[in-house]
């Protein structure tokens, strides 16, 4: 398994390589370039082109692309990230204001998720074409259906507007809040969140689960005198899980850039809408950044992904 | 070849204009107006050098109907770019709907039927989406065909780069119509474009006289010399539908009931003028004025736009105050001020004692390190930048000839500011730009100037002064004890929401109760809030023109 985990995590930096390459390839084939942002267009008509070209020459934009991802790359090694083009803030300011608030979000979301959608799965398993199955099945399809948008928008008319019990939206208050304090800006996000990724997990929880009910070893337990909960619970369900983990570990990179629409709806000052306004700004540092860091998560996920399959289910031998 | 043939129709607009389409009375400054292109409207190079069918696209659109179904009436129809008011000329010709008209005038132009106008626009709301649409319907009525396309990327470089010969062209621009927007502080913005000398003039060819009225209208300080300068010019522009001012945006200011602003008018919020802040009362226990406008990534940065977000107002004082139709008033950081008889010079007394808010005194070298700063910036607005370019010694300072701005001296608390040629806009300008300190900013580069580190965290002189910030979510302005004005109200702390130029935040907040003052342009915004028991909606009159910009320049058919 070592010498596994190795080769693979070898093998990520040439494809880290390769994709940081292509992001920044993919930025450079936009129309335009950042200055084009920094200027509102009602006054881009008032300016001449020697000026934009004057700003180009100053953030390094004139140079070819090639020159230019050699030197964010030679910058990475060296620990710098780069400076964002609309406020000049180091991008690791940057991630560092930024990241936290969407990794509380999406790690709240993926444990509402994962712990939600695993136990309303197995319960519709084991209930399977009775009235709480298909209760569950409809709540399943809801929560597939539903745009975050307007389940977000639904939930802040609601608890927010109407039962005044939530705030309407933001991360805090005031600064120096702790977590608990914060813990009433972060429900409703992390609700709504978690619960459109909660049907999706149900759903292959639920079919994983009947899949391994029907299996031989299920039944030798019964024969054996196991109770029913144990035998569901334990064997059923750790079977069950391998592909419910597959699952979750490829919504890790989720982690980071997941939920830009909840973090836009509910004035989550998060990563992801950080991203979206980074891309339509032509802010390449910024991007490429999180980027960079989305690239490694994924891989990674595979990776964990591979090792955790390996350690659930005895068959899958990694080498 | 074609050139002379387009010089050669060339012929006088009043007499021309009058009689092959009727449109309006001319007024008696008819004879200096300018030249119009009529005759055949395929052979001028473009149609739409033809005035004939400028006039029929203008006659063909029902704008009266479309702001009042489109913007449910919270519009003003455009029959010229400048809003109403004093500054405009109500004897212009007016393109009331009329497509018999249209269609009259796209005939005597021989306009050929099977030609397609090429149609850009840069704004991707929904809205401006709609309108387009609705415009070609329009124009299909009276027969004429046109496509739409949204552009992407160097909007500088694909809609305003001027051709090398004003005259004859050809178009370094390929499309026929640019819908676009001005967003002006003062007139010039509107018509100085229209200059054969204008950088940014991609549209239409010298006329002749039209140059000389715009230099008038920038060459004099007097409000009543300039209003009867920028009335010539509508005249022209109208007569020859130059371009196709479509519909003027209002501001819409939304207050809450918790809010008394002591009887102060609402205005143009786009820029600065005096709300009278402090005087303000909030009825919240712990003297709390919640809106929106807080920084996403830095603060607002002042040289493209100095007063779009009121914390940049509340921050940063000015020279000069300025009402809220942003005339400028009464002397702000300066206790007074006076223009010379020739309007070359401007003197400045600032007020003693004045200091910044870390303390730092605010003296006159702040003064003439703004102005330096401004003409080094390449950002800086144009109204600014062609304010700041009048003084004395701005081209060597520029050029780099020399450190120090000749035309700028400072004595103690009197900042004297020279200028070779008068600036019109001058006494606007400093009544919108910011001081800003040279303490802090002495090292900036700026060309990267809103790039600096100043802008995360600004120290500035005016009422109210940075507390709290957390980027992208929310911050807190203080007041200021150090202010040298005191005033009567009670508000502590302003508790801004972090937004962008557009806030889709706005009405979810207000409905919530947390917004107490704010304001926005948008009409679904000022419908939402409208509906809310606790928020009033009030309009001002801004200038902000929609339009068509019109490609009178010869160019080959954009689509075949």
């Amino acid at each position: 398994m070592a010498s596994y985990i190795t080769r693979k995590i070898l093998s990520l930096i040439p494809m880290t390589l390769i994709l940081s390459f292509m992001i920044y390839l993919g930025m450079d084939l936009m129309p335009g370039d950042a200055v084009d942002y920094l200027i509102p267009p009602d006054a881009l008509s008032t300016m001449s082109q020697e000026q934009l070209e004057q700003m180009r020459e100053s953030l390094g934009l004139n140079e070819p692309l090639v020159v230019r991802y050699v030197k964010w790359l030679g910058g990475l090694f060296h620990g710098n990230f780069g400076y964002s083009l609309q406020s000049g803030v180091p991008v690791s300011t940057l991630m560092k204001d930024y990241l936290p608030a969407t990794l509380e979000l999406t790690i709240a979301a993926l444990l509402i998720s994962s712990i939600l959608g695993i136990l309303l799965g197995v319960i519709s398993a084991i209930r399977r074409g009775g009235a709480l199955d298909q209760i569950l099945s409809v709540f399943g399809m809801i929560g597939v259906a539903i745009p975050q948008f307007l389940l977000g928008l639904i939930c802040i008319d609601i608890f927010a507007l109407h039962m005044n019990v939530l705030p309407v939206g933001g991360r805090m208050a005031y600064q120096g809040q702790g977590f608990f304090q914060r813990l009433q800006y972060l429900i409703m996000p992390a609700l709504v969140l978690g619960f459109s990724m909660t049907a999706g997990v149900m759903r292959y929880a639920r079919s994983s689960m009947l899949d391994s009910m029907g299996k031989d070893y299920m039944k030798t337990a019964r024969a054996k005198g196991i109770p029913e909960w144990r035998v569901n619970l334990v064997h059923g369900l750790r079977a069950a899980l391998t592909p419910v983990v597959v699952l979750i570990g490829f919504r890790l990179p989720m982690l980071i850039g997941g939920a830009v629409v909840v973090e836009e709806v509910f004035q989550w000052p998060g990563i992801g809408t950080l991203f979206v306004k980074a891309v339509r700004s032509q802010n390449t540092p910024v991007v490429m950044m999180i980027g960079f860091f989305s690239v490694l998560l994924v891989l990674i996920s595979s990776i964990l992904v591979d090792i955790l399959t390996a350690a659930l289910d005895p068959r899958v031998k990694l080498s | 070849m074609r050139g002379n043939k387009f010089m050669g129709l060339l012929c006088a607009a009043t007499m021309a204009a009058s009689l092959f389409t009727g449109v309006g009375t001319l007024g008696a400054d008819a004879t200096e107006s300018v030249t119009a292109v009529t005759g055949d409207a395929q052979s001028l190079g473009t149609p739409l050098a033809d005035v004939r069918v400028r006039q029929a696209l203008a006659y063909a659109i029902d704008m009266d109907t479309i702001v009042d179904t489109l913007f449910d009436g919270k519009a003003t129809r455009a029959t010229s770019f400048t809003s109403p008011g004093e500054w405009l000329n109500t004897d212009i010709p007016v393109y009331d709907y009329n497509p018999d008209k249209a269609k009259d005038l796209l005939s005597e132009a021989n306009w050929d039927p099977n030609y397609t106008l090429d149609v850009v626009y840069y704004y991707d709301d929904q809205q401006t989406v709609d309108l387009m649409t609705i415009i070609q319907q329009y124009w299909s009525d009276v027969g004429v065909k046109s496509q739409f396309r949204k552009l992407e990327g160097d909007l500088a470089a694909q809609l305003w780069v001027p051709p090398t010969d004003m005259v004859n062209g050809p178009s370094e621009v390929k499309w026929d119509l640019a819908y676009a927007a001005v967003a002006a502080l003062t007139e010039s913005e509107f018509y100085n474009r229209f200059a054969s000398t204008a950088s940014n003039n991609s549209t239409v060819p010298k006329q002749d006289g039209l140059d000389e009225l715009i230099e008038a209208s920038n060459s004099t300080m007097d409000k009543d010399e300039q209003i009867a300068a920028f009335k010539k010019i509508q005249q022209v522009v109208a007569e020859n539908v130059l371009a196709m001012p479509l519909y003027h945006q209002v501001c819409f200011i939304y207050t809450s009931s918790d809010l008394d602003m002591k009887g102060n008018p609402v205005g143009n919020d786009q820029f600065s003028y005096e709300k009278n802040i402090l005087d303000w009362n909030i009825n919240r226990d712990d003297h709390t004025l919640y809106t929106n406008g807080g920084p996403q990534e830095f603060f607002w940065y002042p040289m493209v736009n100095p007063g779009y977000m009121l914390n940049t107002e509340l921050l940063f004082d000015k020279l000069i105050d300025a009402d809220e139709s942003l005339n400028p008033t009464d002397g702000m950081l300066a206790e007074s001020y006076e223009v010379s008889d020739d309007n070359k010079t401007i003197t400045f007394h600032l007020r003693d004692g004045l200091k910044w808010q870390d303390d730092e005194p605010l003296t006159g070298d702040d003064v003439k390190f703004t102005i330096e700063l401004m003409l080094k910036t390449p950002g800086t607005n144009a109204v600014a930048s062609e304010a700041m370019s009048c003084i004395t010694g701005a081209q060597d300072y520029k050029d780099g000839k020399t450190d120090d701005l000749a035309g700028v001296t400072v004595d103690g608390n009197d900042v004297t500011v020279n200028f070779d040629k008068v600036s019109a806009n001058a006494l606007q300008v400093f009544s919108q730009w910011p001081i800003l300190p040279e303490h802090c900013l002495k090292d900036a580069d700026p060309n990267t100037l809103q790039q600096n580190e100043f802008w995360q965290h600004p120290i500035g002189s005016g009422p109210f002064m940075v507390d709290e910030v957390v980027l992208n979510n929310y911050c807190t302005l203080k007041r200021w004890d150090g202010y040298w004005k005191k005033g009567t109200g009670n508000i502590e702390t302003i508790y801004e929401f972090a937004s962008g130029e557009n806030d889709s935040n706005l009405v979810k907040n207000a409905s919530a109760g947390k917004i107490d003052y704010a304001w926005s342009k948008s009409t679904d915004d000022a419908k939402a809030i409208e509906a809310l028991d606790n928020m009033k909606v009030e309009q001002a009159n801004i200038r902000y023109t929609r339009c068509f910009y019109i490609n009178q320049f010869p160019h080959e058919p954009n689509i075949k």
